[in-house]
């Protein structure tokens, strides 16, 4: 059957298309109709939702930048909070009464100087600011030894409550080189309107160096989920593709790899990641040799237009590109093709080595035109073949290494083709021991990610290995198979599609369990370095003031709680849609 | 299949994988960047030895077999293993293998307990849950089974600490509720700090390392077994409130409540889902059908027929939350400082000890797969149908 042939096929397999879209949409809302019976479920995403919010939101919500630092030595007037542990909702925490201290550590250059209040940071630009403070009342002044100064010796403006003007009698006082004023404030500035009334920024208390626990607690929701959601995409990728490897091929591959996976079942994993968090001591930076660097973006270029072919060319699929403007269309929509290009314009920096360019964007534009040029050029010889592609006999000439006739055939040798070109191009380019720097500051927080990916893979690879063979015994990857399709596309385009229910839900429970074992490594002292914004850590610094100051403890936990606990209803929620009859 | 062949079959599937496990601990032991003879000698490092000329390093090195070929290393390493060598503590100055059967009992008593605490209270709810499904009771059961594993173990823990502390200034819930003065229950360690610190002059052990694993030892290495065949003349040297057995015991037992049941709350809430499912799915059968139609009463039809059924897969979870609870008594014994496997573990993994990473990564993998085996083996005596696989 030749391509015309086979017009009347794609006829029918387009309204299938058609109809299985529809489809799918009367399911999801159908799904949703299911989700929403469940007021677990419900919760779980509101509380999964929230936190993503605060995440996103740290920066408008906290009341101070999370790592500011109070023992400002530098040669300005600085102020800091008197009380240095405030319990939650504590009188220091009143703004009405807080007193702010401000010291000097030298002596000044002028007679006067303005409250300010702590830095605060911008959310625009990242960059830190202070406000200045209308000053109510002057409290004290002392020495640097503590012993009281008169206080007329300071005054309030007259016009400028945030002017403070400093006597020449005490300018000139050559015993007095550092002084150290308090005063109450007007506290207005920084009052939020969510916080109640009177309490300023100790809703969670502040910690042994006056920090806000609040603002910390804030801020570690980003580096949890950012923990999260990274570990838990790259362990699904990992695991399914070892799994479906694994279950697809069977024998002696899924023996080795399930004994591997024993392995890892067999050690706990936090003792396992804590293992391999010490194997990964010494490195300090994430390098990628160069050739890697060239073949993966390859390997994406490839799959992508092998993909799109695919696309034009099968009987199932029904899309026959009518131009090549429509096929360059087609080929912009393919995601494969776009994750191409973020790679290539990210990593064209450092491929400096390759093609001895500048690293401007001019040349990531020009990068990104011949990428575009070079599939363009693909694709119209793919269209020549595309004409004389045949089917007929396609079962007897699977097993042919050169059938040119054979479209899967053609794609594989092509796809070889483009790599050794990009083989060749990178010997050529001089620079063949080159490397590239992935993660330039390789610290602590990456390697517990890396620990966690590798302890957390096998549980992955078990449960896809045990959808593919399920899946595997179904009629319609018989049929796949007996046209010819190779093991590659029965897998991604057959199998897995049928096997992502229950990734979903382990996908979702994953990023609660992650969040939890990273903040046990974090407490254990393996993950974020001390006074980090990270919830572990701060658990863990709390930790020294433990039974007296139990807020610290209290509300880092509940966070972590919070989180896990809205991920894993929301994954239970899930579960409940895809697979009822688990449920019952 | 007969029983004793499905047995044999199963203890020849662990080989493979021990030798696995042992391969994976060699493999951390290269790529960790310490090197131990460094450790082991310190500054004298450079000190020339002058009958062979050697310096200190190199000698240690020739000593640890560190200049030998990788693979013969490997057999090195496992050969000693099977002699029972597990090389050398370098934070401990002690064998390693010493260093792990020292600590290895109490982790394993901790997660026994645990497991003896978190079991029934998963079995009950989950039986509950599933004969009242869809109830109120129901979800709330539910409920606290996820939010149960969802909790932080090490601020579980510590949460617990604070509503039983001890300390002058928090007090907790104890004093209030039952009237007792400074809590009433201990909140560190696995004994009584009196015992720690014995009677100096009476003392057997001579060595400054032995003072903080000083405990009246009756051979076991497990405390409350120990605590019943202590000598008299052992007990003499000690603090006059643990004069007697029954003294020790208690302290013991008191210092386990806590830790156990923090750990055993987070099986609790996984068996309690396990139960439920399989409870819903017997009750669904037909012999229970049966039962019911010949008038049965529905308490005997739901404790006698079903569960005795739906027990049987709670079995092979019993296996893995073995090595849950021994996961997560990393956490737990750091915070009630109890000198078991997991914090023998993080104090070699900040000073990067790494024959006790290995030793201690090799005896949890060996405590799991034996927990597994014994499983799988009861499980094929009381189900049939697994030996015909």
């Amino acid at each position: 059957m030749t391509w015309k042939e086979g017009e009347e096929d794609r006829k029918e397999s387009l309204r299938r298309i058609k109809e299985s879209l529809a489809q799918i949409r009367l399911d999801a809302s159908r799904s949703w109709k299911v989700f929403r019976r469940s007021i677990l479920a419900v919760s779980g995403l509101a509380m999964v939702v929230s936190v993503s919010l605060i995440s996103f939101f740290a920066d408008d919500i906290a009341v101070e930048h999370p790592s500011r630092d109070l023992q400002d030595t530098r040669d300005t007037w600085t102020n800091d909070y008197e009380p240095k542990r405030a319990e939650p909702f504590s009188e220091e925490c009143d703004w009405h009464k807080q007193s702010i201290s401000l010291t000097t550590l030298r002596r000044w250059d002028y007679n006067w100087t303005e409250a300010l209040s702590h830095e605060k940071v911008n959310p625009f630009d990242r960059t830190l600011y202070r406000e200045t403070l209308d000053v109510i009342e002057l409290i004290s002044l002392e020495d640097r030894l503590g012993y009281p100064i008169p206080l007329d010796l300071v005054s309030v403006d007259e016009d400028n409550d945030s002017l403070i003007w400093i006597s020449d009698e005490l300018m000139e006082n050559t015993s007095y080189t550092t002084v150290k004023l308090t005063y109450v404030f007007d506290n207005q500035e920084m009052h939020h309107w969510w916080l109640p009334d009177g309490y300023d920024v100790c809703i969670f208390g502040t910690n042994n160096e006056g920090q806000d626990l609040f603002s910390k607690v804030l801020y570690g929701s980003r580096v949890s989920l950012k923990i999260g959601f990274t570990v838990a995409s790259l362990t699904v990728v990992i695991g399914t593709v070892v799994g479906s490897i694994s279950g697809y091929y069977g024998g002696r591959v899924d023996e080795v790899v399930m004994r591997i996976t024993d392995v890892f079942f067999a050690v706990p994993g936090l003792i396992l990641a804590m293992a391999f968090v010490a194997a990964l001591e010494a490195v300090e930076r994430f390098i990628m040799p160069l050739w890697l660097a060239v073949l993966i973006p390859v390997a994406f270029l490839s799959i992508a237009t092998r993909s799109v072919v695919s696309d034009s060319i099968l009987p199932s699929s029904g899309l026959k590109p009518k131009d090549t403007l429509q096929s360059l269309y087609s080929i912009l929509k393919n995601p494969a093709f776009v994750a191409f290009l973020v790679i290539f314009v990210t990593l064209a920096g450092p491929w400096k080595g390759l093609f001895i360019v500048t690293d401007s964007w001019i040349w990531r534009v020009f990068a990104s035109v011949f990428a575009i040029m070079m599939v363009a050029a693909l694709v119209v010889a793919d269209r020549a073949m595309v004409d004389r592609a045949s089917f007929d006999g396609f079962r007897q000439r699977t097993r042919e290494v050169f059938d040119w006739k054979n479209p899967y055939r053609y794609l594989t040798l092509r796809t070889l083709a483009v790599f050794i070109a990009a083989v060749i191009i990178h010997r050529w380019s001089g620079d063949t021991d080159g490397e590239i720097t992935v993660i330039r500051d390789f610290d602590r927080l990456w390697k517990i990610q890396v620990a966690l990916v590798f302890t957390g893979w096998p549980g992955y690879a078990r449960l896809i290995r045990g959808q593919v063979l399920y899946v595997k015994e179904m009629a319609f990857v018989e049929a796949a198979r007996s046209v010819g399709a190779p093991s590659g596309r029965i897998m991604f385009r057959h199998i897995l599609p049928n096997a992502w229910a229950p990734l979903l839900v382990a996908f979702t429970l994953d990023i609660g369990g992650t969040i939890l074992s990273a903040s046990g490594l974090s407490f254990i002292g393996l993950g974020a370095e001390p006074f980090a914004a990270e919830w572990g850590r701060l658990v863990s610094d709390g930790r020294t003031y433990f039974p007296q100051d139990w807020w610290l403890i209290l509300f880092p936990g509940l966070a972590i709680a919070f989180t896990t606990l809205g991920f894993n209803l929301l994954g239970d929620g899930i579960r409940d849609v895809v697979d009822p009859k688990n449920r019952r | 299949m007969k029983t004793h062949e499905f047995i044999v079959r199963r203890i020849l599937l662990l080989v493979p994988v021990m030798v696995m496990v042992t391969v994976f601990t060699f493999v951390i032991s290269q790529i960790i960047p310490a090197d131990p003879a460094a450790i082991l000698c310190g500054e004298r490092c450079g000190l020339v030895d002058p009958k062979t000329g050697k310096t200190l390093l190199e000698l240690q090195r020739e000593r640890l077999g560190l200049n030998k070929p990788v693979t013969e290393q490997f057999w090195i390493y496992l050969s000693n293993l099977m002699e029972g060598d597990w090389g050398e503590s370098t934070a401990y100055h002690r064998p390693t293998s010493e260093v792990v059967r020292d600590a290895a009992p109490i982790t394993l008593e901790m997660s026994f307990f645990a497991l003896l605490i978190g079991y029934p209270i998963g079995i009950s709810l989950g039986i509950l849950s599933a004969v009242w499904q869809d109830s109120v009771f129901d979800h709330i059961s539910r409920f606290m089974a996820i939010a149960f594993v969802s909790l932080p173990i090490f601020w579980l823990a510590m949460m617990l600490q604070l509503l039983f502390s001890t300390g002058p200034d928090v007090g907790g819930i104890c004093d209030p509720i039952f009237g007792t003065e400074g809590g009433c229950l201990p909140i560190y360690g696995r004994h009584d700090v009196a015992l720690t610190f014995p009677d100096y002059t009476s003392l057997t052990c001579t060595q400054i390392s032995c003072y903080p694993w000083y405990y009246p030892s009756g051979g076991t290495g497990f405390h409350l077994v120990d605590s019943w065949f202590v000598t008299d003349q052992a007990l003499s040297t000690l603090h006059p409130e643990y004069s007697t057995n029954g003294a020790l015991f208690n302290d013991s037992l008191t210092h386990l409540i806590l830790p156990s049941f923090t750990l055993g709350i987070a099986s609790a809430g996984s068996l309690l889902r396990y139960m439920r499912a399989s409870l819903l799915e017997v009750l669904n059968e037909d012999y229970v059908r049966t039962a019911r139609a010949k008038g049965v009463s529905e308490r005997r039809v739901v404790l006698i027929h079903a569960c005795r059924n739906a027990l049987v897969p709670i079995l092979t979870i019993l296996g893995f939350s073995i090595g849950g609870a021994i996961g997560g008594a990393v956490l737990t014994e750091s915070i009630f400082s109890f000198n078991g496997m997991g914090r023998v573990a993080v104090q070699a993994i900040t000073v990067l000890d790494f024959s006790v990473i290995m030793g201690v990564t090799l005896i949890t993998a060996v405590i799991f797969l034996l927990a597994n085996l014994i499983v799988d083996i009861m499980y094929a005596v009381i189900d049939p149908r697994v030996r015909l696989e």
